[in-house]
């Protein structure tokens, strides 16, 4: 069984979250750049002396495709890395995956991470 | 008869008087115009014809009524292209730099240039350019007791005035190129008053100023070794950009790299620039820029010839440096570098800015061919002592100004002197080794670099230090992270906008409903789990 995990987290900790899981041997990742509010609501910014509201912050949303062996293990290090203990660091989940194909070579499943 | 009793009987109706009035008055004024123009028209041509007559001392003051004018101009239009540096750098630094950092990099330029322009009003072209001893001038604070024209150039003072503030601002701005992304600005605004109020203008006095002791009155010691020469740099290769180089140095050296900034022999390598356009285009705005820096260093558009060839010389050295460095660096990596090019004619430019009126088209491309080089060794140079420079404001200003100082004392052509008011003066001559001149003229120009890197550079040392005990220097690391933009200036460079994302505001706290993307309604919809 395969399981994707998505984090959502600040965008100066994403260094430090792949170097982390490069080292766990994760061979793959998507990163986007996104934007978003939780309980951190939005920022305020200024322009020309006054204020205004940017609602959504940008943050780093991980996808990695791992083995469901590795589940827990892998949130652990997301967690663990990208953690500062303020106020907006995110949030990271897991769902099971029906298909997975290597699109080069055709191999599903497990073989195909 | 008939004839005349009509012209009485005519000249009682008045529709005829009317007539008569008209074109008897329009055929005077046309006679009259006619008079005048023939007038005037004489009094021209005799007056051009007996100018011969006119005294010397006459003929001196027509002379100059008309050739510090025209110099005055060059200086003004020269002036404007050295000030139109600034965009260069604005370009060059922020598409260098992180995305994060933008903001905080263009207001440092603009805020600099604005700090830099009141300070030199105020005392900056006081201590440089002001009548005192060899060390600092004292005349002219907030440009009182200016005279017409400046000194013997013949140049409007106040053009004088603009066209080295244009210069002391670029100074000022060079050093901010290695301290991007971690610098605070109070931190800023303090290291910039005593770059541009103190630092450059004392130093710019010794080589410049009246008197000073490095390009004017030489001390006995320094005569007794360079037999008499004294130090030369044309445009400032030393004064502007080893000067700014060098207090970027110590800058770059008291703030420590940039927070996750690893170098190559840890594994890691330069950050990446944000936007290459745009830092590209910034760097070609500064070799158009220098075409005011250089040229206009003659202060006379008399000097003709010299001009040409400055203007010459300057292009050769930047079209040399800038192949060099992209062709030094291709067998790393096998691919065509265009940072590196950037970095390399501007290298080039700086090289040629000491040597520029006395060298040779030739030897223009030979000094900007080693500076292609010599940048790219620096840059490996820089990284190999762990010194974060992200701009490579110390290979390039400080290096290569150091190799165009040096290089003069080898490529002087000796057929050329100093650019005077009325024209280029070939009296005393400038000839370097390889034209079969002495070392005199190399041992004055190290003795400069050196008095560069030592003085300026230990002043600064001490300054940098000073300022970072106050605790302002650099940035709180979870600013630095979040990026200067957000942190010291509350506002972002690029914004993604959402359309609806963004609204004006005053008070904190809660979303106005009205503003948010209608589907979203639970209260944490990123990552909800």
């Amino acid at each position: 069984m395969v399981h994707l995990i998505t984090a959502v987290i600040k965008p100066h900790r994403l260094e430090d979250t792949k170097e982390s899981l490069r080292k766990a041997e994760i061979l793959g990742l998507t990163v986007s750049e996104v934007q978003g509010f939780g309980r951190q609501g939005g920022k305020t910014e200024v322009f020309r002396g006054s204020e205004y509201k940017i609602e959504f912050v940008p943050k780093v949303k991980l996808e990695v495709l791992v083995n469901s062996e590795d589940v827990e293990r892998v949130i652990d290090l997301i967690v663990e890395s990208a953690r500062t203990g303020k106020i907006g660091d995110g949030k990271v989940w897991s769902a099971p995956v029906d298909h997975l194909l290597r699109v080069r070579t055709g191999e599903s499943g497990i073989d195909a991470l | 008869m008939d004839r005349l009793k009509l012209l009485t009987k005519r000249l009682r109706e008045q529709d005829f008087r009317k007539q008569f009035a008209i074109l008897f008055g329009g055929k005077m004024l046309g006679i009259a115009t006619l008079l005048g123009l023939v007038k005037v028209g004489s009094t021209l041509l005799g007056g051009a014809a007996s100018a011969a007559g006119l005294s010397s001392l006459q003929a001196a003051t027509k002379a100059a009524d008309i050739i510090n004018p025209i110099n005055t101009l060059w200086v003004l239009v020269t002036a404007f292209l050295v000030f139109f540096m600034q965009a260069g750098f604005m370009a060059l630094e922020a598409g260098f730099a992180r995305s994060r950092e933008t903001v905080n990099v263009l207001l440092e330029c603009v805020f600099d240039t604005c700090l830099c322009g009141l300070l030199y009003w105020a005392f900056g072209f006081a201590f440089q350019f002001g009548v005192g001893n060899w060390f600092i001038g004292h005349q002219y604070f907030f440009l009182q007791g200016a005279p017409l024209t400046y000194g013997s150039s013949g140049v409007a003072f106040l053009a004088f005035f603009l066209f080295q503030f244009a210069f002391a601002d670029t100074a000022s701005t060079v050093t901010s190129g290695a301290m991007v992304g971690r610098t605070g600005f109070k931190g800023d605004i303090m290291y910039s008053v005593m770059v541009s109020g103190f630092l450059y203008p004392i130093f710019g006095h010794w080589v410049w100023g009246p008197g000073g002791w490095l390009g004017g009155k030489i001390p006995h010691w320094m005569s007794n070794i360079t037999g008499g020469v004294a130090f030369h740099d044309f445009a400032g290769s030393t004064v502007v950009h080893t000067v700014g180089g060098v207090i970027a140095l110590m800058g770059a050296i008291v703030l420590g790299p940039r927070l996750g900034r690893k170098f190559k022999r840890d594994g890691g390598g330069p950050l990446p620039p944000h936007d290459l356009t745009i830092g590209a285009l910034g760097a070609v705005i500064l070799w158009f820029g220098w075409y005011g820096f250089n040229p206009g260093s003659t202060l006379s558009a008399m000097d003709f010839a010299g001009m040409g060839r400055v203007a010459a010389n300057t292009t050769l050295a930047a079209c040399a440096a800038g192949m060099v460095a992209v062709l030094v660096v291709y067998p790393r990596s096998k691919k065509w570098d265009l940072a590196m090019s950037c970095n390399g004619f501007l290298a080039g430019l700086v090289a040629i800015t000491c040597p520029c009126y006395w060298v040779s088209p030739t030897g223009s491309v030979v000094i900007g061919a080693v500076a292609g080089v010599i940048v790219v060794f620096g840059v490996d140079l820089l990284e190999h002592l762990r010194i974060d420079d992200p701009i490579g404001a110390v290979p390039v200003h400080m290096i290569c100004g150091i190799w165009g100082t040096l290089s003069l004392g080898l490529f002087a052509s000796g057929s050329y002197g100093l650019p005077t008011p009325t024209g280029a003066d070939t009296s005393a001559t400038l000839k370097g080794v390889l034209y079969g001149g002495n070392w005199d003229i190399m041992k004055a120009q190290v003795i400069g670099s050196l008095a560069c890197i030592i003085l300026v550079g230990g002043a600064a040392f001490v300054i940098f230090k000073l300022i970072d005990m106050t605790g302002q220097l650099r940035v709180e690391p979870d600013g630095e992270l979040q990026g200067l933009d957000l942190f010291e200036h509350g506002s972002a460079a690029y914004h993604m906008e959402f359309g609806q994302g963004m609204t004006y505001t005053t008070p904190a706290g809660g979303f106005p409903g009205g503003t948010l993307i209608g589907a979203v309604k639970k209260e944490e919809p990123v990552g909800g789990s």
